[in-house]
């Protein structure tokens, strides 16, 4: 049950429909929207909770380091409705991540798109920047 | 701001692939679901009634996808809230007295709304969140079921009267009663805990902040119009907060695939609270 055709339909429609899946806090409070983020590594946990699930992923820097990040996704409830469920990412599976730093300059960001890195086939382009 | 779209689209596209949703809750589809020629479900037919004759509000609404510019409401209907700012349709914005006004621009980045600290949501939230929510009309009472923070509202309908202003104790969602006006259920809440609650949390109409105090009393006429659309027009008299009252439309579209409310729990993991350092 990893990746399935309904990922890619979902990743579509969520390219279709733009980066919006449910909303629960202010965006602008926890994220900084001129602080984008382009990162690839390999999951280490999907926590599938509210009010939020979050992917947890090591990401490697050019010396070897290994950084541990965390990027929010949307509500469990949401992600259901669109043919997720908290098995869809496993914990070594191969991700590339687009989205938003934290305002605290923590290792923590706001997913608005995550993608296979091997195939670039996107799982999902929702986070909570998305209008209320 | 953009409304949400998203969620209604992939659904709609993600169900096209519905053998690959096995890992959802199954569907269990009521019986009596009207359904047109192509088997889609007839949003336009008869709006159903229970067994007195009233209209049934039963079933699980999804707010409408349909958005509409300011002072663009077609004529004879109130203009369109959102989420995010229940003033959003009407022309010159929400009738704020200066302090209100005030409060908006204190409250803008939402560190305190109550939506993203768990705590209950506000009449402009919860009628428009891109959460489902479950109405129950039972004989004497109606209950709605919020998916979003699981909250719960009763509203009576047992022919009883609204209390005093303040006898109560106040209560997140008000006290509510509900009376019929030929097919249009009237609901009246007063009662409200408003921003005299003491947290910066109280009082939020929408997302924007756009407070009420606890002089609110709020109308809803709430009408199914057809087997599909649900329309609640809101009434927000609160001269303490407010020049004059003003009516705006929530728009609900039936959920009838058989899918119902997914537990939410808000309070699992408030990274919320860590992350803005409130925690």
């Amino acid at each position: 049950m990893r990746m399935k055709a309904v990922v890619v339909v979902v990743g579509f429609a969520l390219l279709v429909a733009g980066r919006s899946v449910v909303a629960h806090h202010a965006f602008s409070a926890e994220f900084d929207a001129d602080k984008p983020v382009k990162l690839s590594g390999t999951v280490t946990k999907l926590e599938w909770t509210n009010p939020h699930a979050w992917i947890y992923v090591d990401v490697k820097d050019p010396s070897g380091k290994i950084a541990n990040w965390g990027f929010e996704l949307a509500s469990p409830n949401g992600l259901m409705r669109l043919g997720w469920t908290r098995f869809s990412l496993r914990p070594g599976d191969e991700v590339t991540i687009e989205g938003t730093r934290a305002k605290n300059g923590s290792n923590n960001a706001n997913a608005q798109v995550v993608m296979y890195t091997k195939t670039g086939q996107r799982l999902f382009a929702g986070s909570s920047q998305q209008g209320q | 701001m953009p409304r949400f779209t998203g969620l209604l689209l992939a659904a709609a596209i993600a169900a096209a692939a519905s053998t690959s949703l096995s890992a959802q809750w199954p569907l269990h589809p009521k019986p009596g679901v009207p359904k047109g020629p192509d088997g889609k479900v007839n949003l336009t037919a008869p709006t159903p009634r229970t067994s007195d004759g009233k209209p049934d509000l039963s079933g699980i609404w999804m707010r409408t996808t349909r958005a509409e510019q300011p002072g663009t409401a077609p004529a004879g209907q109130p203009p369109l809230a959102t989420m995010g700012n229940i003033g959003a349709g009407l022309k010159e914005g929400p009738p704020y007295l200066p302090w209100a006004a005030e409060l908006v621009k204190k409250r803008a980045g939402g560190l305190d709304n109550p939506d993203g600290l768990c705590l209950p949501q506000g009449p402009g939230q919860f009628h428009n969140d891109p959460q489902p929510s479950e109405i129950i009309q039972l004989p004497h009472k109606t209950l709605i079921v919020h998916e979003s923070n699981y909250m719960m509202r009763t509203i009576h309908t047992d022919g009883r009267r609204l209390p005093k202003p303040g006898e109560p104790q106040p209560y997140w969602h008000g006290y509510s009663v509900g009376r019929w006006e030929g097919d249009v259920l009237v609901v009246e809440t007063n009662n409200f805990r408003g921003v005299q609650g003491g947290q910066a949390g109280d009082g939020w109409l929408d997302s924007r902040g756009s407070p009420y105090t606890d002089a609110l009393q709020m109308t809803e006429r709430f009408r199914r119009a057809n087997f599909g659309n649900l329309h609640v027009d809101v009434t927000i008299n609160d001269p303490k907060a407010y020049a004059r009252p003003f009516t705006v439309r929530m728009e609900k579209v039936v959920v009838a695939d058989g899918s119902e409310l997914i537990e939410f729990i808000c309070h699992e993991n408030q990274m919320f609270l860590k992350m803005t350092g409130r925690q």
